[in-house]
């Protein structure tokens, strides 16, 4: 390989780690201000005793996990049937809803919400959050099975119905196991894409369901802020590991 | 890890956040309480509180508008006490569960916008003006001064559509709170024509940049302006413009659809307990609309000329009002137009 | 067989009728109706807020979102296909450099702007860094510039330039090139004569989502660019926010919907299978 060429990579890889990087190393400053002042966990302290934000590290994660089981599995299905016979207005949709600017479905849907929930009693919350995030969670999914889809052989299907399987073995038993590697990368999509959102879910949020991003803007908002750089090094780790661990698990033949 | 055994953590996870104690939900602008205020109430009262935020008013009253939100308590400006109250939103306060409205600041015991205080208590008030570096000869004392050359690249002013249009008014004579086409028009033509000497349209973040001595002034909030001078000390100095400048208090208010009002009342008289309101202000830097309150504060803070200006320069202050629809619309094309001259 | 795809379809129709269709329905509707006078719509039903569209103020707009937006589509493609064709052709440590692209989009997107500014302002490290070595004495103006929202803009969404471009090539065939440098073509050749245009569905793919992408961005624009420019996301952004002006906010929406749709279906339709 060229030498430029991996010249290159290291530059870009800089221009996209570089700001990361000052930012986690300035999580470790002692002092509030922009310059360097001594090492210090001050702002580790800080954000771990925020009751605000343990609470809202908990939302977040409840949030992500119940939307990525119900994205990744409503996806999966979709995806499935697609690939047996194509749906021009479902997937026209699906289209849509993933270029739909974000404010504009948060508007909406708090609209539903506020319409339907004036005739049900209901409260917004936690359950309007992970519905809302199943909603434009569910496209990412299906766009990732199916592009595993195309490249597997519909004939092993065949195969197994010829041999007296029914739809559902085959789907089960057959193609199912090929798709476990898009599976987990499209979950791990969903739940990033979960625990990222802001403007939809500050939105849709009720009496008991802020949420880490939420908490997040609202400190940064007010300028720069250590501990929010705290966090957001604990973050990337952590889900950085998740990544790690799901990588091993694709290469599995 | 097992399925079932996950989802069944799941569900006892969700379990810790349900508590059978009562409880009262708070809904208000981040960090407008200190930090011991909602854990003294809740002790006292054996109630839980959840204190959840916005990031202005608008995103407030977006939630709220459908009377079936889940809040109980809410910070409304004086400017959407009127329109919050013709929507139907906010209950009538009952003054027999409030000791401490006598503590008010006079100013603030008949608002032009509540005279009654049926529907809010003022909590705490603020000011806009302009925060500049110290050392600058000659210094800043009107808004007129953030058009002067000298200023070029150097100066931000707020990315809020009704503080710049304000600040444009203000200089050109006219109200903050103008419905008037034409003078509306020519406060848009002033924008604009400050607009190649600013740096940015910036609101709370500018703070850091004033801190690091990489601007020369800026119009700000009062309360970035406090936050300011507490990490920068003398360098910085806070002014109320000459040509006067915006007004505006936040009330705590009971919204309509609470179904707990009494302990919402006693939230409020909690809040108004000279001792904790003290406390609230001394903390966040803003000026408390409680008398007793800041008579209990620091020296420094209960005699401090930026929270506390004297009567000559109070006069000076306009409160925003709230606008009609009409004039809303205006001014959001003249704002659309001014960025994007 | 029908039966199946009938269940394994309903999850996911019923959840788009309900929660997508009829939110975007309400928001057609709104589109429709009058401001009311503190947000929220009322009646009467007007065709105003279309016609309010056609207003050489938001056409224009329109346009610098659009002039942004391709600059930004622009650099994202030089920038991300070398680095894709590195990733591609890197071996056994492939899912490594890739995992690399995508880590630093884990934090959020707030974060990720606000470690720009970190970096661009007066004071900041790059300011510094080349005032101590003596390259300049007066800090440069980079933050709340053009500049600093298309650096931005291409920061917060290389990686969807990078992994479509990644996924066709790696499916390409490495005999292909072998055979083109044993027929004495030169690498640069090759590169151009048979890389790039077996690549052109992933840059396709990629252009195409990252234009999507910036003209729907508004936080750029406010925090690097110092809202002294606006797009047309921020134009939203506003009227349901300070300008309170939903009905006209739903218009603008349904126009940005529009745009988009109208540049993503030719190359659905030259794509086969389309992305999904």
């Amino acid at each position: 390989m060229s030498r430029w060429l991996s010249l290159y990579a290291v530059a870009a890889y800089a221009f996209l780690h570089l700001p990361l990087a000052v930012l986690a190393v300035f999580s470790f400053n002692s002092s509030r201000v922009t310059a360097w002042e001594s090492f210090s966990f001050t702002w580790y302290r800080a954000a771990f005793t925020d009751p605000q934000l343990s609470e809202a590290t908990v939302n977040s994660f409840l949030i992500g996990a119940a939307a990525t089981i119900l994205a990744t599995a409503i996806g999966t299905l979709c995806a499935y049937a697609l690939w047996k016979r194509g749906s021009l207005p479902i997937t026209s949709t699906l289209y849509l809803s993933m270029v739909t600017p974000e404010i504009v479905l948060g508007i909406a849907l708090l609209a539903l919400y506020q319409w339907m929930f004036r005739y049900l009693g209901l409260q917004l919350g936690l359950h309007t959050v992970i519905l809302a995030h199943v909603m434009f969670c569910t496209a990412y999914v299906v766009t990732v099975v199916a592009a595993r889809l195309r490249s597997i052989d519909a004939s092993l299907e065949e195969a197994a119905l010829d041999l007296g399987a029914t739809d559902w073995q085959a789907f089960h038993r057959v193609t199912l196991p090929q798709l476990v590697p898009a599976i987990v990368s499209a979950a791990l999509l969903v739940f990033i894409t979960s625990f990222d959102d802001f403007v939809i879910t500050s939105l849709v949020a009720g009496v008991d369901s802020e949420t880490l991003p939420m908490v997040i803007y609202a400190m940064a908002r007010k300028g720069f802020n250590p501990a929010v750089n705290a966090i957001s090094t604990m973050i990337v780790l952590g889900l950085g590991v998740l990544i790690l661990l799901s990588s091993r698990l694709e290469r599995k033949p | 890890m097992n399925r079932r055994l996950f989802l069944m953590g799941l569900a006892g996870l969700a379990g810790c956040t349900r508590n059978t104690t009562a409880r009262l939900n708070v809904f208000n602008w981040s960090e407008y309480v200190a930090p011991e205020t909602i854990p003294g109430f809740e002790r006292e009262f054996n109630v839980r509180v959840r204190y959840g935020v916005y990031e202005s008013a608008e995103e407030m009253l977006a939630r709220l508008m459908s009377g079936n939100s889940g809040w109980d308590v809410v910070f409304p400006p004086n400017y959407f006490i009127q329109p919050m109250v013709q929507l139907g939103l906010l209950a009538s306060l009952d003054h027999s569960q409030l000791d401490h409205l006598n503590t008010l600041d006079p100013r603030f015991r008949k608002p032009h916008w509540d005279p009654d205080l049926r529907y809010g208590i003022p909590y705490m008030w603020g000011a806009t003006g302009i925060l500049h570096q110290s050392n600058i000869q000659p210094p800043f004392h009107a808004w007129a001064d953030l058009w002067a050359p000298r200023v070029r690249n150097r100066i931000t002013m707020l990315d809020d559509p009704s503080e710049v249009l304000g600040a444009s008014l203000k200089s050109l004579g006219f109200s903050l709170n103008s419905q008037n086409p034409a003078e509306l028009a020519r406060a848009k033509d002033h924008a604009a024509l400050q607009k190649p000497l600013l740096r940015a349209y910036v609101n709370e973040i500018v703070r850091d940049q004033l801190v690091a001595g990489e601007l020369m002034a800026a119009q700000v909030w009062r309360s970035t302006a406090m936050r300011a001078i507490e990490s920068a000390g003398p360098r910085l100095t806070f002014v109320y413009p000459r040509e006067g400048y915006p007004l505006y208090a936040d009330s705590i208010a009971v919204l309509k659809e609470s179904k707990r009002r009494t302990i919402a009342h006693a939230f409020i008289n909690y809040l108004t307990r000279p001792k904790v309101a003290a406390r609230v202000s001394e903390v966040k830097l803003e000026s408390t609309c409680n008398a007793l309150a800041r008579a209990l504060l620091p020296a420094t803070l209960r005699d401090h000329p930026v929270l506390y200006p004297d009567d000559a320069t109070l006069d000076r202050g306009e409160w925003f009002a709230p606008l009609s629809g009409e004039a809303q619309k205006l001014r959001d094309r003249l704002w659309t137009e001014i960025k994007s001259s | 067989m029908n039966r199946l795809r009938f269940w394994c379809l309903a999850p996911a129709t019923t959840l788009l009728a309900v929660l997508f269709l009829v939110p975007i329905l309400i928001i057609a509707a709104y589109s429709l109706l009058s401001r009311g006078p503190y947000g929220g719509v009322m009646p009467p039903w007007t065709l105003e807020n279309y016609t309010r569209l056609a207003d050489p103020l938001y056409l224009s707009i329109l346009w610098r979102t659009s002039l942004y937006s391709l600059a930004a589509t622009a650099v994202c493609l030089l920038a991300g296909f070398p680095l894709a064709w590195f990733i591609s052709r890197s071996g056994p440590r492939k899912s490594l450099f890739l995992a690399l692209v995508i880590v630093p989009f884990w934090t959020s997107f707030l974060v990720r702007t606000y470690a720009w500014m970190f970096l661009l302002r007066d004071t900041g490290l790059i300011n510094s860094t080349l005032q101590s070595l003596g390259l300049i004495h007066q800090p440069l103006p980079l933050l709340y510039t053009p500049f600093a929202v298309i650096v931005g803009l291409v920061y917060g969404y290389l990686p969807f330039m990078i992994l479509p471009i990644y996924a066709t090539l790696e499916k390409l065939d490495p005999s292909l090139l072998e055979a083109s440098a044993d027929l004495g073509a030169r690498p640069i050749t090759t590169m151009f004569q048979i890389v790039i245009p077996l690549a052109r569905p992933g840059m396709l793919a990629g252009g195409v989502l990252v234009f999507i992408s910036c003209l729907g961005a508004y936080l750029t624009p406010d925090l690097l660019g110092g809202g002294k420019t606006i797009m047309i996301g921020n134009l939203v952004q506003n009227q349901f926010t300070a300008a309170r002006d939903w009905p006209f906010g739903a218009a603008l929406s349904l126009l940005l919907m529009a745009v988009v749709m109208a540049m993503l279906m030719p190359v659905l339709r030259r794509e086969k299978d389309g992305l999904l």
